[in-house]
């Protein structure tokens, strides 16, 4: 930092975002990320055991109903398949989730002191990407038990963890921007998760949904973005027909950045503001 | 570095909308889930504002290794103009330019985590202020030597004493090194001693390295201490800069007043909490409201005040201070259980005989000691030098000093 630091404020000045910004609270950054972390599990008997737990009753609940409707393969390597989506699922949920609220949750923080408000958000990623990580311990455990062969594909995998991160980020920072003004946020979020859960392909794959819904209907379930982040990750994993329809996988991926894009326009047009309407 | 100004405000205005009237809260499920279906109906409609300005078409120069004290009543807008120049909220008119680093000092320890160890927290609140962690790592020895902490360093900081809380907290803060630091009243927070090492700290800090400070406290010893120009804000408006000696001047000078009551300002949920005072009134011992107290006649004071609900070991405290921030006596009424209801309290005072001049009225309430609402300012009394009473034995000198009461004095040959 160069001691001829010009700052201006300005009424007439809006914020935008700024990797340089970024890095320049980069310290920031990981210490409240860390803080979330290390909070979350003090004083909890089982620990970072949660993070496997929790994922994993979902994973057992799931793939077993999913086992008994689907009848086709063996049921460990629907487990397999239900444990990829749903991983995925929560990490989505858990980003979308933490996203939202996390703004009015360090309120107490930038109503004291000046810093990019991004970075709040920013660090709640890091936090639910650690926990995915760890839960992946689940899919590999599945992996070795239904003896899945792992294909060449698997190097993409990052990549749609990376586009699962982006929705929910980008939803996320929407709803959190609504939330500083109408507290409603905090219900709806709950009930739009549970809801996209049974419009997602998690226990069921797309061609499964997609067969039974008319025609027209198929583009619409495809504006999901987590259809395209999950099938994708799937196809990384398993290979074969998990990626049901070319186009709407890639409309799928476009509305994902859209999605970000629009979040992140919104968040910014009334960054400077949260303070007033908190 | 240039010879401009290093902070340039021009024509800086804030304005906040007020919600005139919020559906008025209803103490039924009923009458809440109804109130809910109203708001939606009226979603599109825009509600009634009021529009309040905070600031006003402020304009000020600052040089660099000022020590700025920022002076003004509740309201005078002093954190809304040391918000603006942190950047936490923005200005709705006007310009500012600040050449070099700012750090803002608006709370002790800002994000704290109660669960967190005193290290872990040290480096958190760091990178909050602005730290990078090789900054924290350098400063790391200094910064827990200062604060006296050194024991219990990997204990949770919910388990420190509120003193060790305080310490650590200033601590962190007063190793940054920014070239403009920026404190609000932080330092009305732990004990005396503390506080002057911290107005030391940031003294030399001044002084030594060319430091920016902008300053903000009610403790007017502190300001006149610490800062060697001034602001005087009033209503959002500047009234005057110089420096410290001149404006402090002026401020106490406008800040005269012969009013015999007051109407405390309402802490902001004041319907939530127990209960509080609204109402302050100087009177002589007849119940007669007076403007200015006679040196060494019999004086009262009366708090209005509502109790919400149910309120077991209530007690309620006034405390007169001087202009200048010393505390000088603090009555606490006998702790009693009151229901709801109006209710008035009556402070006499009998014998201590106070010098001329204007001292500030402290209230506080408290249930099952817990402060329920504090105020510093409930109201002002002012002590007149009426010249009949310079005829009053117990008046020695009526200069001599805030209390005028004689001891007991007795000479013997021995």
């Amino acid at each position: 930092m160069s001691k001829q630091d010009k700052i201006i404020i300005d009424s007439d000045l809006s914020s935008f975002f700024s990797i340089k910004d970024i890095l320049r609270y980069k310290s920031l950054l990981n210490n409240l990320a860390k803080r979330d972390f290390l909070v979350r599990y003090k004083q909890a008997f089982a620990g970072i055991m949660w993070a496997l737990i929790k994922p994993l009753i979902s994973i057992l609940v799931f793939g077993y109903i999913s086992s008994k409707i689907n009848n086709t393969g063996n049921t460990a390597t629907n487990f397999v398949y239900v444990a990829s989506a749903m991983l995925l699922w929560q990490l989505f949920s858990n980003v979308f989730n933490d996203v939202s609220n996390s703004i009015i949750g360090n309120a107490n923080l930038f109503s004291k002191v000046y810093f990019p408000k991004i970075i709040i958000p920013l660090s709640t990623i890091l936090v639910c990407l650690v926990d995915f990580l760890i839960s992946l311990i689940i899919l590999i455990v599945l992996f070795i038990i239904a003896g899945q062969t792992i294909h060449w594909h698997i190097i993409l995998a990052p990549f749609f963890i990376l586009l699962t991160l982006i929705n929910g980020f980008g939803i996320g920072l929407y709803f959190a921007t609504i939330n500083v003004k109408y507290r409603d946020v905090k219900f709806i979020v709950p009930v739009i998760l549970q809801f996209g859960m049974y419009v997602t392909p998690v226990i069921f794959n797309t061609k499964y949904y997609l067969d039974r819904m008319p025609e027209w209907l198929h583009w619409l379930f495809c504006l999901n973005p987590m259809v395209g982040a999950i099938d994708g990750f799937k196809y990384t994993l398993f290979g074969g027909e998990a990626i049901y329809n070319i186009n709407y996988f890639i409309m799928s991926v476009c509305v994902s950045f859209l999605f970000l894009v629009i979040g992140v326009k919104y968040f910014y047009k009334f960054e400077r503001d949260f303070v007033d309407y908190i | 570095m240039s010879n401009g100004p290093i902070i340039k405000v021009e024509g800086l205005s804030k304005q906040y909308l007020l919600n005139k009237s919020a559906a008025p809260k209803s103490d039924t499920l009923y009458g809440n889930l109804w109130n809910g279906v109203k708001n939606l109906k009226n979603i599109t409609q825009k509600k009634e504002t009021v529009e309040f300005w905070a600031l006003n078409d402020v304009s000020f120069e600052i040089q660099q290794g000022d020590r700025v004290g920022i002076i003004g009543r509740n309201g005078a807008g002093k954190s809304t103009l040391l918000k603006i120049l942190s950047r936490i909220t923005p200005p709705t008119k006007g310009r500012i330019e600040i050449t070099g680093r700012v750090a803002s000092l608006l709370e002790v320890g800002t994000g704290f985590h109660g669960d967190l160890s005193g290290r872990e927290n040290i480096y958190l609140n760091g990178s909050i202020l602005g730290m990078s962690k090789q900054e924290i790592d350098r400063k790391f020895d200094e910064i827990v030597a200062f604060a006296e902490v050194e024991k219990f360093l990997d204990t949770p900081v919910k388990r420190y004493s509120s003193g060790m809380y305080v310490r650590l907290a200033f601590a962190v803060a007063a190793h940054l090194e920014p070239e403009i630091l920026i404190v609000d009243e932080v330092l009305a927070v732990g004990d005396a001693a503390f506080q002057k090492k911290c107005i030391g700290k940031m003294e030399d800090s001044s002084t030594k390295e060319g430091k920016t400070i902008l300053f903000v406290s009610h403790q007017m010893d502190a300001v006149q201490k610490l800062c060697n120009k001034g602001i005087l804000l009033e209503k959002g408006q500047l009234i005057t800069t110089g420096t410290i000696v001149e404006v402090s001047q002026k401020y106490l000078e406008s800040s005269h007043t012969s009013a015999s009551s007051f109407d405390i300002e309402l802490p902001e949920d004041h319907n939530e909490i127990n209960g509080y005072a609204y109402h302050i009134q100087v009177e002589d011992e007849f119940s007669n409201p007076i403007n200015e107290i006679p040196m060494g006649k019999k004086w009262q004071v009366r708090i209005l005040f509502k109790i919400n609900r149910n309120t077991p070991h209530f007690v309620i405290a006034c405390g007169i201070k001087s202009m200048l921030g010393l505390a000088v006596q603090t009555s606490w009424s006998e702790p009693q259980d009151l229901n709801e209801g109006e209710y008035e309290a009556l402070f006499g005072n009998k014998d201590v005989i106070y010098t001329e001049g204007q001292y500030r009225l402290v209230i506080g309430l408290s249930t099952e000691q817990r402060v329920v609402q504090y105020n510093e300012q409930a109201g002002i009394i002012n002590v007149s030098d009426i010249s009949s009473l310079n005829y009053d034995k117990r008046i020695i000198n009526t200069k001599s000093a805030l209390i005028l009461n004689q001891m007991d004095v007795t000479i013997k040959k021995m």
